[in-house]
């Protein structure tokens, strides 16, 4: 560090230039402060460039790769025999998918008044950060500051990830070949998203996972229809399953595992990919000359307008407690600049949405029937099976359903979920039925256009009143 | 267990100090009962209960300064069937959030949820703006939504709860709210700035649309001649200095007004206009509006007639110290009969003072300076002020507004008059 060095000062420096840090930032600009965006990578973060978007690029993708399996059936013949995957095709084109968002996005910091500077930030105190790019070091005065460095891939000591055998989501998302097989240790939802999409591809996958189902964390109704679609692709799902040891053996991966019921064996595939958890970036950030706390798994406790136990030091996404998700991350950060920019804003809703693009597709928002059971609501469920439903016979996506608990009292609804093709966009519906503390009733009276999925949500809420028209009452 | 939060009793204020619990832990108090005194930017306010029950706990001793927002006693409701209070589903909340981490960090849950006010997103960003908390907001819509009807009725009703020392007076509540810096919300462009018109500047605004609305105004101004009266005041200098006293202009300027009133007492008035009757009053309550930094306040100088020019001096200086601290209670800014704007320091010439209502004038000073003037038909330089009357054209006559400020003219021209007129 030079002496004496002269501080750059700004209104608001964020550090991470994720989907939390420049939402943050741009609002900022838009509220005439000044700002200072630290991003040591890519803008983006690691939505844009290692986790929602290259992911969903792959899934899309492995989708229309099968979906030539099944015309068949629908009487289209191709003409090639056999269809190939070039994965490094595919890499190009996902390149080009996030370097014109990332331009967007520096584009958009550009148009409001937004400093982007490449580097790696750390506090030195509560109101100053310094900055490293390629050995160079700036320091820059603030009046507040927005935490946003967001989250990288858990790797247990036993485990080393090489980046070649041993894979992390990012490597998996950066192969230039298909991989033949491919064991996956973690079934939570970017295991069973990748493995799906790489099951899809040509590859052999086997999921190992410790609980006794895969996507623990989601009701166990809502999972079947997706475990039972894995199967059919040819995963192998491990459960009550866990890894003691990964060594690489002659170019394959042998990982140790054991469970009750099967014992001790040896899984043998090409490669591993390692996704059982997510850490967040917060030990290299000088947390402490700053005088901001972190809880025990490394998350920083804010309130409900973001603020850590440092006022004018806030915090967002990943690097707080709660689910880690890129539309969590987002609204944290528009909360935040809101806050810093003296309107009343806050982060007071539960009603975080959650999307997986498993096959078929779950999404969700609000309560579970056995949350909300627990939470000693008495409970009315309506379902409605997309069997029934005259869009996903059209579209040969007949799997999942429509699923709207209702508190029995007043007919509020407290959760929305799905299953099925395309549930990631339906959902949108459900989340503003639950923040405009809409009744069952108000979805049933909708007008509902036809033909299409969204008649589900219609049909579900009616079987809640006893009136679906296209299932039989019980 | 009804929790009682610092409310913010004058917009933009961020913290009180705890001047005096009223009551003790354990006592069982009656709804609206005094509870504790806080003294906030400028002004004390006494907070009542909001409810009948026992006090449970008290959070804070007396001198504490307490942020607006947090929580300083608990009340155990008479008819309280022991509902969980906020605070422990908070803690469960947290409790299952720290588990969930400890589980997998890759989840994706949605056991966040309790049972929360229901209210659209909007009406919970509007009670944001009305510093509401809207879980206590009972809801008037179907199935119990909170509306944006709600807010404003449990906004009106709560601020009762705020019982200023001087119920009678309505004024007091007002100028009560008068406090606090106005906080600009940055809500516009680079090019603009909008401000929501609230708080204290809002009551300003509606207090003087009230005022221009309901009384006929007329502005009358003349000039005076203040370089005897300056004489005057420096040969006092030695002996103030002896009594340790800061003489200014203003207790003299008091001193004259209160003489002239006496004589013209419409202009001690008001218009009571729900008995259409006239309130002649045979007190003199003199206010002095002052621009400060937090916003426009009204010390009171109290049967300013009954005092010495020196207790005049002595008691301005303590009023302005008070000010400037915040440390003035209700009492010390309400309840004038007349109000004088010194706007003399600050600087202009002519002015058209809006009335302090339900007042029947008021008088501004405009700044004094040396001035050609002509006397005995030649030019010569005198020390030199303004002042401006506004007055009620309803009670007061332009000749009766004339010869008001003809005789605070005289009295101030020729300060030995003022004197033999002092009592
Ligand atoms: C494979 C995968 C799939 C995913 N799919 C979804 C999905 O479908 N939907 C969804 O909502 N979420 C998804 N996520 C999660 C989502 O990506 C994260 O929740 C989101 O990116 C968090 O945003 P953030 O702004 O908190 O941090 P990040 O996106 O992690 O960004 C933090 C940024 O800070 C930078 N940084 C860190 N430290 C410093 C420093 N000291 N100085 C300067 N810069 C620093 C990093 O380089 C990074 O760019 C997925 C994640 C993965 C891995």
């Amino acid at each position: 560090m030079v002496v004496g060095e002269v501080a750059v000062e700004t209104d608001v420096i964020i550090i991470g230039g994720g989907p939390g840090g420049y939402a943050a930032a741009i609002r900022l600009g838009q509220l005439g402060k000044s700002v200072v965006l630290v991003e040591k990578d890519k803008l983006g973060g690691v939505c844009l460039n290692r986790g929602c978007i290259p992911s969903k690029a792959l899934i899309h993708t492995a989708d229309q790769y099968q979906r030539l399996n099944d015309l068949g059936k629908m009487g289209i013949r191709l003409s090639q025999e056999r269809t190939t995957m070039d994965l490094g095709v595919w890499q190009d084109w996902k390149a080009g998918i996030t370097s014109q968002l990332r331009q967007g996005i520096a584009h958009l910091c550009k148009e409001n008044g937004v400093t982007v500077v490449k580097g790696q930030a750390a506090f030195l105190s509560d109101d100053r950060i310094g900055v490293e790019t390629d050995g160079d070091f700036e320091t820059y005065k603030f009046e507040q500051a927005i935490i946003a460095t967001g989250s990288r891939p858990f790797i247990p000591s036993f485990i080393k990830v090489d980046g070649e055998y041993i894979l992390d989501s990012t490597s998996s998302l950066q192969l230039q070949e298909v991989p033949s097989s491919l064991s996956i240790i973690g079934g939570g939802y970017i295991g069973i998203e990748l493995g799906m999409a790489f099951a899809k591809l040509g590859t052999k996958v086997t999921i190992i996972e410790m609980a006794n189902r895969i996507l623990p964390q989601i009701a166990e109704n809502l999972v079947k229809e997706v475990t039972r679609n894995a199967k059919k692709l040819g995963v192998n799902i491990k459960t009550s399953t866990r890894v003691e040891k990964a060594s690489v053996v002659d170019g394959h991966v042998h990982l140790h595992v054991s469970s009750e019921e099967q014992g001790a064996e040896v899984v043998v595939s090409e490669k591993t990919l390692v996704t059982i958890g997510r850490i967040p970036n917060t030990e290299e950030i000088g947390l402490n000359r700053a005088g901001v706390t972190v809880g025990e798994k490394g998350h920083i406790a804010v309130d409900m307008e973001c603020r850590t136990n440092v006022p004018h030091i806030f915090a967002i996404g990943d690097t707080t407690p709660g689910p880690a998700l890129a539309h969590r991350a987002s609204k944290q950060g528009i909360v935040a600049a809101e806050v810093i920019g003296g309107l009343p804003s806050a982060v007071d809703s539960p009603n975080v949405p959650y999307v997986i693009f498993s096959d078929p597709q779950i999404a969700g928002v609000g309560l579970s029937r056995e949350e909300a059971e627990q939470q000693g609501y008495s409970v009315k469920v309506g379902k409605f099976p997309f069997s029934a439903n005259g869009r996903a016979l059209a579209t040969n996506e007949t799997e999942g359903f429509a699923e709207v608990i209702v508190d029995a009292d007043n007919h509020i609804l407290l959760g929305m979920h799905m299953v099925g093709a395309d549930a990631s966009n339906l959902i949108g519906e459900g989340v503003l039925a639950l923040e405009l503390a809409a009744r069952v009733e108000d979805i049933a009276l909708i007008m509902h256009p036809h033909p299409t999925l969204t008649e589900g949500w219609m049909e579900a809420a009616e079987a809640v009143l006893g009136h679906a028209i296209h299932i039989v009452n019980k | 267990m009804m929790e009682f939060k610092l409310p913010d009793v004058g917009e933009g204020m961020h913290e009180g100090e705890i001047i005096q619990w009223l009551i003790k832990e354990g006592e069982a108090v009656k709804q609206d009962q005094p509870i504790v005194e806080v003294q906030t930017d400028k002004v004390n306010a006494e907070l009542t209960a909001p409810a009948a029950g026992v006090v449970k706990k008290i959070f804070f001793s007396e001198g504490d300064i307490v942020e607006v927002g947090t929580t300083i006693f608990t009340i155990q409701e008479e008819n309280d069937v022991s509902v969980p209070d906020k605070k422990m589903i908070d803690e469960e909340i947290q409790g299952v959030q720290s588990v969930d981490v400890k589980v997998n960090a890759e989840h994706i849950t949605t056991k966040q949820h309790v049972v929360r006010a229901l209210a659209t997103p909007f009406v919970r960003q509007l009670a944001r703006e009305m510093k509401v908390d809207i879980e206590k907001v009972k809801g008037s819509g179907p199935a119990g939504r909170i509306t944006e009807s709600d807010l404003k009725q449990f906004k009106e009703n709560n601020s009762i709860t705020l019982n200023a020392k001087h119920h009678d007076n309505k004024m007091a509540q007002e100028m009560a709210l008068m406090k606090g810096a106005i906080q600009a919300k940055g809500m516009g462009n680079e090019w603009e700035e909008r401000i929501p018109l609230k708080g204290i500047r809002k009551k300003i605004a509606e207090h003087m649309v009230k005022s221009v609305s309901t009384i006929p105004h007329v502005t009358h101004v003349d000039e005076l001649e203040m370089d005897q009266l300056k004489e005057f005041k420096n040969q006092l200098k030695e002996y103030s200095d002896d009594k340790d006293i800061k003489l200014t202009f203003l207790p003299f300027f008091v001193k004259a007004i209160v003489i002239a009133l006496k004589e013209f007492k419409t202009l001690n008035a008001s218009i009571d206009e729900k008995t259409n009757e006239i309130i002649l009053k045979n007190y003199y309550h003199i206010g002095i509006a002052t621009n400060t930094e937090e916003g426009l306040i009204v010390p009171v100088i109290k049967h300013a007639d009954q005092k010495t020019i020196f207790q005049l001096a002595d008691e301005i200086r303590q009023l302005a110290a008070q000010a400037r601290e915040g440390k003035l209670s209700i009492d010390q800014i309400t309840g004038s009969t007349f109000t004088i704007s010194n706007v003399g320091p600050i600087g202009g010439m002519h002015a058209t003072p809006i009335i302090n209502y339900p007042e029947a004038a008021i008088l501004a000073l405009h700044k004094m300076e040396h001035r050609m003037v002509v006397r005995d038909l030649e030019g010569v330089i005198r020390l030199m002020m303004n002042m401006s009357l506004s007055f009620d054209h309803r009670l007061i006559d332009g000749v009766t507004a004339v010869h008001f400020t003809n005789r605070i003219k005289e009295l101030l021209e020729n300060p030995i008059r003022l004197v033999v007129e002092m009592r």
